[in-house]
């Protein structure tokens, strides 16, 4: 299923580079798998091409106030 | 301690060789004891079964009572029977195999496609086993499909309708097959076939569920029973085998004696009910065993099922120490974050005193007493508890040392938690401060039920005494009710002045209100406050500076209510507005003010003050109702008379527009749609002027005006009952308008109408009494009311308390993270603000 357009309420994704996870789960004192999930066939992940094993960095805004969420990219 | 994760568990059947293994003695005697009193060889309690008096030995294990685990033994059945608990999976094989050559009635083709379905079921070595639940579910399927296949695909022999009846007979044709019969018939069935059955044939061959060896459960689990008089008592179980055994004796003595077929077969059939009612006692289709008395025998089945099995009762139920439960009443001398334990309760409940090099004197003193707060129990250093008697306190208190612990009765000011089922939510328990109280219930301060949700009509909570300094410190400095005044949702107050304590305090404050100078120091001594505050010139006191007297010194504090008064404190003093349900009731904003600023501390004796005086000065005045205050004077009832009059007429109107199509339709509506919307909103405001001409000509010497305005009740109350009833709704369905093909209620109504009383509108009160009609509708809105109410109660109870659960453990780390026990994070800001409402100032900043 592929995202023919932008949603304003669908917040910002991104997919995290090897060296900003490895940082995150030091300063999270997480492993990658304790994160919540998103699945490689959700559209914002086929949008991205994001791989199994991944991170996605979302962009979540309430109001003024922004802030991260992170999802663990895995398989369907 | 050494632990495996549990990987699968595998249930199967025992063979009747398997049986023989387990068992160490075959039983043979239908009887327990001999004439000494001993238990006999061969008999039920045989002692190779294991021992449970005392002073015998275990003939299998040589263990004594306290050692002994206990062994199976069995009995031979003389003759096979079914197994009861089984007959089902019995009659689904029966059905699914040929009656001639026992394969299965799957033809060629099938039994390719459902070989791989149910190898995975079976081999669960290294196997997914994880949707072995789906694939049986899939063979039930595939049973219906073959069941009523009138030839065999392998050999071609026609197959004879199959009957079961409950529990244990089943019908071929025209011949009943005896359990042997049967049991030849299921071990002919390959292994092969099993498998695609569903079933492992390595541990549950299907001729294993005929009975020919029968296991005989261990003394330990149906221990005999001494009776004061010495008599014993045997278990239900015991009882059951007897009567096995004994039928078992007869058939076989029966059969020697070549005695008539028709005599082998009732005894036969008489051992399969004995057998059957072994394993479950409520088996549908036969009458229960009963025991001498006339009770039903306790089997096997019964043991283990419902909410007082073995499951439910002894392994999931939990029961607790240091706990006491009763009834609870109101004292509103208690603080409110006290709790008044009655004597008795208080010195049967202890808690612990850790003596020390420091404190070893004030123990011994205390272990000296022999009277109320006393040491019942001293656990010494090596942790065996003994009981404090007379006879050997003297001893006691030479040998009492430092790293003992002295287990006292309960005093005042020990902490405890006080819980009401159910406890839906944290504030369902709460610390309190122990207060002992003569009488047998707990007191409660009225204004702490609210977190509860308890009243005084035979409510029971219950008190549980923390027993370490740890769980002492954690409960007063967590769970104090004072720290729970506000709300986890809002940030509201919880915790407030209500009802009575409100209309109290309305009347103290009222403008006009004073009072002499000895209804002044009484009611300012029972809030602790001994000044009065300035005098007037003729020597009375203002209300309003008696209430200000209660304010926490310095406090500014402004609000607005919905109907636009301002409530303004000034340094500490009333300067503006009156205390109404709105500024002083449940969710006033007054609370969290005092709250924030003052600390919450003072925030609870604030109202523990004020409930006090609110209390007192509501009984000086005396606050009631009597028929009276419904008895409205002429003026209304003229009013009333006009109101409807007018609105039945703007009604008409409305109605006769639509019928001349001149009814201008509102948007999205059709016409029909839009008369109904304008009748119901013309009833609205028929509500609405019956409100203002009630307030108009009423005032507050009308006690039942006064609570709407502050305390309990509404406007609404007062119109029922003074003016009209008005609408009365089907929830969310609008007017009342079932029964009837053309719509009308009931056949004294005329068909098709729709004016207001034709749909529900009750013109009546309870003042003045409800017509028939009237009567009608409002049972109908009354009866729609109840129905809803119970539904959405088991509904929305059921849902939070699956939602609870499933977030119970979740919990919020120094880095604002939420995350579960196992480390997984849940999101990574709470609440994506990091927002407490508890930590928040409640709507004081608009």
């Amino acid at each position: 299923m592929a995202v023919k357009r932008e949603h304003e309420l669908v917040p910002a994704h991104e997919i995290m580079s090897e060296n900003e996870v490895k940082k995150l789960m030091q300063e999270m004192g997480v492993q990658t798998y304790n994160l919540p999930k998103i699945l490689v066939t959700d559209p914002q992940a086929v949008k991205l091409g994001a791989k199994t094993g991944q991170i996605l960095k979302i962009h979540r805004k309430d109001g003024e106030n922004e802030y991260p969420y992170y999802r663990y990219v895995v398989e369907d | 301690m050494h632990a495996e994760v549990l990987d699968h568990i595998k249930f199967g059947i025992l063979s009747p060789e398997q049986i023989k293994q387990l068992s160490v003695a075959k039983l043979t005697v239908p009887d327990t004891y001999n004439e000494d009193g001993y238990p006999i060889d061969g008999g039920l309690l045989d002692q190779r079964l294991g021992v449970i008096d005392p002073g015998l030995i275990c003939k299998t294990c040589g263990g004594r009572a306290q050692t002994c685990p206990g062994h199976f033994g069995h009995i031979e059945l003389t003759r096979p029977v079914v197994h009861s608990e089984f007959s089902k999976i019995i009659y689904m094989l029966l059905q699914t195999t040929c009656q001639q050559c026992h394969r299965t009635l799957l033809n060629d083709d099938q039994i390719l496609t459902f070989q791989d379905k149910f190898k995975k079921v079976v081999n669960i070595e290294g196997e997914d086993i994880t949707n072995a639940i789906e694939k049986l579910e899939e063979r039930d399927v595939m049973v219906k499909k073959i069941r009523n296949i009138k030839k065999c695909p392998h050999c071609g022999s026609v197959q004879q309708k199959i009957k079961f009846s409950s529990p244990t007979y089943f019908y071929i044709g025209e011949k009943k097959p005896k359990p042997d019969e049967l049991r030849d018939m299921l071990s002919k069935i390959s292994d092969h076939d099993l498998e695609l059955l569903g079933i492992d044939p390595r541990t549950s061959r299907p001729e294993w569920l005929i009975i020919s060896q029968l296991l005989v459960a261990l003394v330990n689990v149906r221990p005999s029973i001494t009776l004061e008089s010495g008599e014993r008592s045997e278990d239900d179980l015991t009882h059951k085998l007897v009567d096995i055994m004994r039928i078992n004796q007869r058939l076989e003595q029966n059969i020697n004696a070549g005695a008539p077929q028709i005599i082998i077969d009732d005894l036969w059939e008489l051992l399969q009910y004995h057998v059957t009612t072994y394993f479950n006692n409520e088996t549908s289709g036969i009458p229960p065993a009963r025991h001498r008395s006339g009770r039903a025998l306790k089997t096997l089945a019964q043991r283990l099922k419902g909410k007082e099995g073995r499951f439910r009762y002894n392994l999931s139920g939990k029961r607790v120490n240091y706990s006491a439960r009763t009834v609870i009443s109101a004292d509103p001398y208690i603080h409110i974050g006290d709790v008044g334990v009655p004597r008795d309760i208080a010195s049967k409940l202890t808690v612990p005193f850790y003596v020390t090099e420091w404190n070893i004197e004030t123990a011994k003193k205390l272990l000296e007493k022999t009277t109320y707060p006393m040491v019942l129990n001293i656990i010494s250093r090596d942790g065996k508890r003994k009981r404090i008697l007379d006879t050997n306190r003297e001893e006691i208190l030479k040998i009492v040392q430092v790293g003992d612990i002295l287990e006292r009765q309960l005093i005042d000011g020990d902490i405890a938690l006080f819980n009401r089922q159910p406890s839906l939510h944290r504030v369902s328990i709460m610390a309190h401060k122990v207060k002992v109280v003569p009488g047998k219930t707990f007191r409660l301060n009225y204004c702490a039920t609210a977190p509860y949700n308890a009243d005084f009509d035979g409510d029971e909570m219950n008190l549980h005494i923390p027993q370490t300094l740890e769980a002492q410190a954690e409960a007063k400095y967590l769970m104090e009710v004072k720290d729970q005044v506000f709300s986890p949702r809002d940030g509201g107050a919880i915790i407030s002045n209500s009802e009575d304590g409100v209309t109290g305090m309305y009347l103290l404050t009222k403008e006009e209100n004073r009072l002499t100078k000895d209804e002044a120091t009484f009611i300012l001594g029972l809030a602790g406050v001994f000044e009065l505050p300035k005098v007037d010139k003729d020597g009375t006191y203002k209300g309003r500076d008696i209430f200000s007297m209660l304010l926490p010194k310095g406090l500014d504090f402004e609000t607005k209510t919905k109907s636009g008064m301002t409530f303004r404190i000034k340094d500490g003093k009333l300067v503006e507005g009156n205390v109404i349900s709105a500024t002083f009731g449940r969710g006033a904003k007054l609370y969290v003010k005092i709250g924030k600023d003052y600390g919450s501390q003072e925030l609870i004796d604030f109202i523990f003050r004020t409930s006090k005086v609110s209390e007192a000065y509501a009984t000086i005045k005396g606050v009631t109702v009597g028929v009276k205050d419904y008895m409205v004077n002429q003026k209304i009832a003229d009013e009333r008379i006009a109101l409807l009059e007018n609105t039945f007429k703007k009604v008409d109107d409305l109605i006769v527009q639509y019928k001349t199509r001149k009814l201008q339709p509102l948007i999205g509506y059709t016409l029909r749609q839009s008369l109904e919307k304008m009748i119901i909103a013309e009833l609205d405001v028929a509500r609405r002027t019956a409100e203002s001409v009630l307030s108009k000509y009423e005032g507050e010497e009308n006690h039942a005006l006064l609570m709407s305005k502050a305390g309990r009740g509404s406007m609404l109350n007062l119109e029922q009952m003074s003016m009209f009833l008005g609408q009365q709704a089907t929830l969310s369905s609008g007017r009342i308008k079932r029964g009837y093909y053309s719509g009308r209620v009931l056949p004294h109504i005329a068909p098709r109408d729709i004016r207001p009383q034709a749909r529900g509108f009750v013109v009546s009160n309870y003042t003045l009494g409800l017509d028939p009609i009237g009567l009608f509708m409002h049972a109908v809105g009354s009866r729609g009311a109840e129905v809803f109410k119970a539904l959405l109660t088991a509904r929305s109870g059921y849902l939070y308390r699956r939602l609870s659960n499933a977030l119970q453990d979740y919990y919020v780390q120094g880095d604002g993270s939420v995350r579960d026990a196992s480390n997984n994070m849940v999101e990574t800001i709470y609440g994506g603000d990091l927002i407490d409402p508890i930590k928040t100032q409640y709507r004081l900043v608009e």
